[in-house]
């Protein structure tokens, strides 16, 4: 698309349409996880399976599959040897995911060496192409979305308590190990999914960024996690329709407009500290 | 009611292989205070864990109001309900948009799948008594996150009594806490204890604290060392046997 290309004729695309709805659903359900995520310090955990996916989807094109769909029992069954790993290992859980992250980057760079043939480029794979986004995708977007919010829903009071502090939720009696497992194997499979449309390489800015502004401006859990997925869908629409009226890269357009309300909300933050009462947090030394 | 609140039997722990707690057996009878003091390391926190089903037991046997704990902690809903725990800190508390409000309400609800919707008007008023009952009503609207240590402390009594509960376990309730916040801690405690009727089991390192208002002490170093009212368990003989030679009781106190 040029830059003459008028907007409101690129939206009579298929494409586009497509490509606003998944960039919509996908910033939602980014910003839904990315709200828990966040303070439950997983960021890091999105980055590395966003990066370790690149091997998942080189074994996809190897064997001849949908890439996407290799990506989720991929994904899944990074999750739980992770969780596995985290748990049983006394290495921190930074270093683990640094190590798994750079191997499996390490072999899909070697294997994807080996592919002769691929329609798509490597370039698509790391910055994803919200362009392509099939309604096969939309649909697996929805659902996940559908699923993801109803579990978090129905056991909200559950993983607030154990966002909060563990062993308070377990001696509630909240099933603590089921939930965190739940939790990351749900990230997992949103993270795979999304990585079409945003690549390996920012896929963790979906799950971050609009989270973390929405903390910034937030004094109750659940306009915390409604404006981070109002954040994240805004976000992911307005960097399209940049992406599509300047004929720029979509995912980089997303990251950057992400960038931009995370700024906003962070200038927010010493304005409601003069207004009275600050969201933020209050260091120990006050105490 | 069960004269019995928690009943614990030859109960090992362990922590990364290591033995944490040794064969461990007490009871606690309803409406006591109990005091559990040691050394730091001695296995404290790992038996109260233990207690409260966080942490699985090696061997040995737990029941609480007269249910046997199964070994993964688990407890029938109606016997978990009864038992509040103090921890000695939250570890996130700072990064939770929560308020006060929202926080005692979630010692209200049970755990497990839940409309979000249900329930409102019946948590707000007993969070309300809650927060009234610990003079805490002032921070219902204020982030978790701006709280002093002694309101802090006062907000998670608020979370344990915003339904009746038997047994309160708290970890260190002082830590954090400077004399005079601890001393109103410490009295509003007593207060709730009386009207609540709670049976209490608390770890403590302020055995002046100890001896001024608990029934009873256990004296941990991994085995339970002696047990028995404070004149008799916190006898120079008896913490020189828990705390080694040379032990020097001091006015403990947490930098605030």
């Amino acid at each position: 698309m040029s830059i003459e290309t008028p907007l409101l004729e690129l939206l009579q695309f298929p494409f586009m349409q497509r490509a606003l709805i998944g960039g919509l659903l996908t910033g939602a359900l980014g910003g839904v996880l990315g709200s828990f995520a966040v303070l439950r310090q997983l960021s890091f955990f999105s980055d590395a399976l966003g990066h370790s996916a690149l091997l998942g989807i080189t074994l996809g094109i190897l064997l001849g599959l949908n890439p996407t769909l290799v990506l989720i029992p991929f994904a899944v069954v990074f999750a739980l040897g992770v969780n596995h790993l985290v748990q049983r290992s006394q290495l921190p859980a930074d270093a683990l995911l640094n190590i798994v992250y750079s191997s499996s980057l390490a072999l899909a760079v070697v294997a994807l060496s080996f592919v002769r043939s691929y329609r798509g480029s490597i370039h698509q794979l790391l910055f994803g192409d919200i362009l392509g986004v099939s309604w096969l995708d939309l649909g697996l977007i929805a659902s996940l979305l559908v699923v993801a919010v109803g579990y978090l829903a129905l056991t909200r009071r559950d993983q607030i308590l154990l966002t909060l502090d563990e062993p308070l939720a377990l001696s509630r009696g909240v099933a603590v190990p089921v939930h965190r497992l739940l939790f990351i194997v749900l990230l997992a499979v949103v993270v795979a999914i999304s990585i079409k449309a945003v690549g390996v390489l920012l896929i963790s800015a979906f799950v971050v960024i609009p989270a973390c502004a929405s903390r910034l401006v937030s004094r109750h859990f659940n306009a915390y996690v409604v404006l981070a997925s109002v954040l994240g869908g805004v976000c992911a629409v307005l960097g399209l329709l940049v992406s599509g009226a300047f004929d720029l890269p979509s995912g980089p357009c997303v990251v950057i407009v992400q960038l931009v309300g995370f700024l906003g909300a962070l200038a927010l933050v010493p304005l409601r500290t003069v207004l009275g009462r600050a969201p933020g947090v209050r260091r120990s030394a006050t105490r | 009611m069960v004269k019995m609140v928690l009943d614990v039997s030859g109960l090992t722990v362990r922590r990364d292989a290591v033995i944490a707690v040794d064969n461990v057996s007490f009871s606690l009878e309803s409406e006591t205070d109990t005091a559990l003091v040691g050394p730091n390391g001695a296995g404290k926190s790992t038996l109260v864990q233990a207690l409260l089903g966080i942490l699985p037991p090696s061997a040995g046997s737990i029941r609480v109001l007269g249910h046997a704990m199964g070994p993964q902690g688990q407890l029938p809903r109606s016997v978990r309900e009864q038992v509040a725990y103090v921890p000695q800190s939250f570890a996130v508390r700072n990064r939770c948009p929560l308020t006060v409000g929202d926080f005692v309400g979630l010692g209200w609800d049970p755990p497990g799948l839940r409309l979000p919707w249900t329930g409102g008007e019946r948590r707000r008023s007993a969070v309300a008594h809650a927060l009234r009952q610990t003079h805490a009503t002032n921070l219902t609207d204020r982030l978790i996150s701006d709280l002093s240590g002694g309101q802090t402390k006062r907000v998670l009594l608020a979370f344990c009594l915003v339904r009746p509960r038997r047994l309160l376990v708290l970890d260190e309730a002082q830590a954090g806490l400077d004399s005079q916040s601890a001393e109103q801690f410490y009295d509003l405690l007593f207060e709730l204890r009386r009207s609540e009727g709670w049976t209490i089991l608390q770890i403590s390192h302020d055995l002046d604290m100890v001896r001024r208002t608990s029934d009873r002490v256990l004296c941990l170093n991994r085995s339970l060392r002696c047990s028995g009212p404070p004149d008799h368990a916190l006898s120079a003989t008896q913490l020189e046997e828990v705390y080694g030679r040379g032990f020097v009781p001091y006015h403990h106190r947490h930098a605030p």
